[in-house]
């Protein structure tokens, strides 16, 4: 086949596939916008002197202090993680019409290769025209917004560019990565003439297996700070390494594990539940338990990751409160700094991408539901003819989703927050001798009076442990559970056009 | 229904291939055999059996001819299977002439009658159709029917599903071409 | 007595008519083919009547109340309650077994787990497929899944059972045994089927058969009502 037939077939379509083109390219812009401003920051050169020297062309504290680089980066790249997701989800848009239509071309004589190479190009393309525009928008929006002020400082860091090879990695890669994702996800169906069925393979029901990987995860995370500790010589590099694999593994559990919870959940409420609605809930659930894994997956690891930041920032908050403590109890009861560890400030960028995530996995999820509510129309429409009511089809809706979203979620945040907490551990204070002012400030300060005033105290060791952050992990958990109720209220408003009787007309 | 008429001695063969049988019983086997088919006289049965007879394609063996001929039993000889596997060998010609009653009316009524009288016999035969077919559909689902009843009714009212298919075409089609000469 | 009415029933598809004033009447027990060329209206005759559409103009009366004023609610209820309907394919839910799927009416209903479990069975051995019961649809045959949807139809006893094509997706010999089976057991709890096919052989099923052509009814059953084009051929 000549490039430009298979351009041409890549390009063929209706309405739905030029959506799903827009979705994946759109998310491509996004993606490439997150990597490219992630990668920004890290191009930010450490002025010369010592661990705490500043760069000082910024006016912002997250890009001149180099402690908050690293966060500010990786919240970034955060970002793109449920944009990726909401690409992933978006695939599946119109997938009913994209299969007749691969059906159709092996019809005429296409080799399954051929196929295959008909949607990896329509994906490639879509993901390169985003990024391409991503970078456009990239390049243009520094010159827009390179505006010094007054004193030469700058909002952001539109001084730095990242290498020539790192910014073709992400505007070349990521349509690759798509492509491949997408001869990956097709190597899962098998696309005959007759139409693409989904190869038999997991057809066996999930079992608890996951728990093992968010095991791992957490383990990882507990050995984090004893293992450099130990290991006084190996790069703390490692350590990060480890902690972000024992983190994805932790993620991963959290979303495989969800399908046997949706699985759980169908069983027991096909066991124990009663009504038409729950019956249809529970079937579902347990024909396809995966769905709800591939369905709530960017989601869970916002929230997993919400979860996690709430442990660092009790961890963080404690601290604070123990150096005013301690100050205070040293005599320099006045200080107290600016009242935010430069920490809380990394955290409350992480919150807000942890925010951005839930929003943006959020309309991936209305993307799934409302797609799988229209590959359904012709079922539910004759349901409705024969009776059943609109609502107990939208309650059945309904149930399915949150069935096992509840429980998923609730095992997310607490995941989450050990993987945290046990790589914080505990905020140990005291242990060593310390002057203590006995009189005003500048009787101790002046050295003729010093010595009569200050008295050297020990100060006793003491643990103590951050409080589990209940209101913000049940922020984040229902945060995440209101997404998801108000995703399934506008998907159920989808059912009445498709319930729409005219469905049923003789195809 | 199909062109020609069902040869008889041949039939009177296939019957007799199931065993030796009295002319009443032949007779008999017909009827349930092919319960729709146009009914068979004892004296037309008589008849077949005694040319069958002459032509040494079957042979009788009842002993006491002053019985008369109720109690004469007929068997099928060598010469009349192989008669019969030839008859069942040799193909039937798919519809070599279209010669049904109802196909020359219909082109009759629509050629020469006036358009009442064309309407009104369509009509009338129309419902003469699905009436026989509602018939044979009632014979066919009763819970008494044999398969030999289904097996009958099956080929009438597939016919008879075919004739009105094509009364409805005919129709639909002289109304196109109407439609197109006169506009 | 009748107990279905239809009254000068007028429905269109945007600019496209498909009903033009249809009077109708369907007796207890009574089985009445709808037969027609195709876009002639049968489907959306049998959905105003069964009360899946509303008509634009005239009325449906049951049992001498006006259906077609009704909530869609109230509808539903009737649907579920005092009529069955049957389609040519695609009526099952892929993820319920065929029992389930036969005792879904029953469950809405209100009818107890257990019961309706037991009557499920029993429908499904009525209609010879006792053997799918706990079969997914994707796995049984057309032939099978039409006889799983014909005991959901029947299931409740409804009074009439409205079929749109339900043969028309199977061979023939399959076809007549599920429509047999249909026309026996609704015979025997005298409920009234209204048959839409566009088939003379199906039609023969019903009691009484009513044409339509171009939505209205056509008497001759030929399309004879406009002037007869063939005289002057």
């Amino acid at each position: 086949m000549s490039g430009a037939t298979l351009t041409r077939l890549a390009l063929a379509g209706n309405r739905t596939d030029a959506a799903r083109v827009a979705l994946t390219a759109l998310s491509a812009l996004l993606a490439t916008l997150a990597g490219l401003a992630a990668m920004t920051v890290l191009a930010i050169e450490k002025p010369p002197g010592d661990e705490w020297a500043q760069s000082e062309q910024y006016t912002n504290a997250l890009l001149r202090e180099p402690g908050l680089r690293g966060g500010t980066a990786f919240a970034l790249v955060l970002l793109a993680v449920p944009v990726l997701a909401l690409a992933g989800q978006s695939a599946r848009l119109g997938a009913p019409g994209r299969d007749r239509r691969l059906a159709a071309l092996r019809l005429a004589g296409a080799t399954p290769g051929q196929v295959t190479r008909v949607a990896m190009l329509e994906t490639g393309l879509a993901a390169l025209v985003g990024t391409l525009v991503g970078l456009a928008v990239y390049l243009g929006g520094r010159e827009l917004l390179h505006r010094p002020d007054a004193n030469g400082q700058l909002a952001l860091p539109t001084d730095v560019l990242p290498t020539v090879p790192a910014m073709a990695a992400v505007t070349l890669g990521l349509p690759v990565l798509a492509a491949a994702s997408t001869a990956l996800l097709l190597r899962r169906v098998a696309t005959t003439p007759l139409g693409v069925f989904r190869r038999a393979g997991r057809t066996r029901s999930p079992r608890p297996w996951p728990a093992l990987l968010i095991g791992i995860g957490v383990l990882a995370a507990a050995l984090a700070e004893p293992l450099r500790q130990a290991l006084e010589g190996v790069g703390t590099d490692w350590i990060a390494i480890l902690f972000t694999l024992g983190l994805f593994a932790a993620v991963m559990g959290v979303v495989l594990g969800t399908g046997w919870l949706s699985y759980a959940a169908g069983w027991l409420l096909h066991r124990f539940a009663r009504g038409p609605a729950t019956l249809l809930a529970a079937r579902r659930l347990t024909g396809d338990p995966w769905s709800s894994s591939r369905t709530f997956a960017a989601l869970l690891a916002s929230v997993l990751i919400g979860g996690g930041a709430a442990a660092f920032r009790a961890y963080f908050q404690l601290g604070q409160r123990i150096e005013q403590e301690e100050n205070q109890a040293a005599g320099f009861g006045g200080f107290v700094g600016d009242g935010r560890s430069f920490y809380l400030n990394t955290m409350d960028l992480i919150d807000l991408a942890v925010l951005v995530a839930v929003a943006i996995a959020t309309a991936g999820l209305l993307v799934t539901l409302v797609e799988g509510i229209v590959s359904r129309r012709r079922a539910y429409a004759a349901l409705v003819a024969t009776g059943v009511p609109r609502a107990t089809v939208g309650t059945s809706i309904l149930i399915q989703v949150l069935a096992p979203v509840v429980p998923a979620v609730l095992l997310a945040v607490g995941v989450g927050y050990s993987i945290g907490r046990v790589f914080t551990g505990d905020v140990t204070s005291g242990g060593y001798t310390q002057e203590v002012c006995r009189a005003s400030v500048e009787l101790c300060q002046d050295p003729a009076t010093r010595t009569q005033h200050v008295e050297f105290a020990v100060i006793e060791r003491v643990i103590r442990t951050p409080d589990v952050p209940l209101e913000q992990l049940a922020l984040v958990g229902g945060g995440a559970l209101l997404a998801v109720l108000v995703t399934v209220g506008l998907g159920v408003l989808f059912l009445r056009a498709n319930t729409a009787l005219e469905e049923l007309r003789t195809t | 229904m199909n062109s020609g008429l069902v040869s008889t001695p041949h039939l009177l063969l296939g019957l007799l291939a199931t065993g030796t049988m009295h002319g009443y019983e032949l007779k008999r086997a017909h009827d349930t055999r092919l319960p729709q088919a146009r009914p068979l006289a004892f004296g037309q049965v008589y008849a077949t059996l005694g040319r069958l007879l002459r032509d040494g394609l079957v042979a009788s063996t009842g002993p006491e001819r002053l019985a008369g001929p109720d109690r004469t039993t007929y068997t099928l000889t060598e010469q009349g299977r192989a008669t019969l596997d030839q008859w069942l060998s040799s193909i039937e010609p798919p519809m070599p002439y279209v010669s049904s009653p109802l196909f020359a009316k219909v082109v009759v009524a629509l050629l020469v009658a006036d358009v009442d009288r064309a309407r009104a016999y369509l009509v009338a035969q129309r419902r003469a159709h699905t009436e026989r077919l509602r018939e044979l559909t009632a014979l066919k689902t009763a819970p008494s029917a044999t398969v030999d009843d289904i097996v009958a009714a099956d080929y009438a009212i597939a016919h008879l599903d075919a004739d009105l298919r094509w009364l409805h075409t005919t129709l639909d089609r002289v109304a196109d071409w109407h439609r197109e000469v006169h506009s | 007595m009748t107990q279905l009415q239809a009254r000068g029933l007028v429905k269109s598809y945007g600019p496209t008519p498909a009903l033009r004033g249809i009077t109708l009447d369907i007796g207890p027990g009574e089985i009445v083919a709808v037969t027609g060329p195709s876009g002639c209206g049968k489907s959306t005759l049998l959905h105003c009547l069964a009360g899946i559409l509303r008509p634009d103009a005239g009325e449906v009366s049951w049992r001498g109340h006006r259906l077609d004023t009704w909530s869609e609610a109230a509808r539903s209820r009737l649907r579920r309650t005092e009529f069955g309907v049957l389609f040519q394919f695609g009526q099952l839910v892929a993820e319920l077994t065929a029992a389930e799927n036969v005792a879904l009416p029953l469950l809405l209903a209100g009818t107890g787990r257990r019961a309706a479990r037991t009557a499920a069975l029993t429908w499904l051995e009525r209609l010879g497929v006792a053997e799918c019961a706990d079969v997914r649809p994707g796995e049984m045959s057309g032939g099978q899944q039409q006889r799983c949807a014909t005991a959901r139809a029947l299931v409740t006893e409804p009074r009439v059972l409205f079929a749109d094509e339900p043969t028309g997706a199977l061979d023939t010999l399959t076809g007549e045994q599920v429509l047999t089976q249909l026309v026996r057991l609704a015979r025997e709890q005298h409920t009234s089927v209204v048959l839409v096919t566009h088939e003379p052989r199906i039609a023969a099923y019903a009691d009484r058969e009513v044409v339509l052509r171009d939505g209205v009814i056509d008497h001759t059953g030929l399309g004879l009502d406009a002037p007869l084009a063939g005289g002057s051929r």
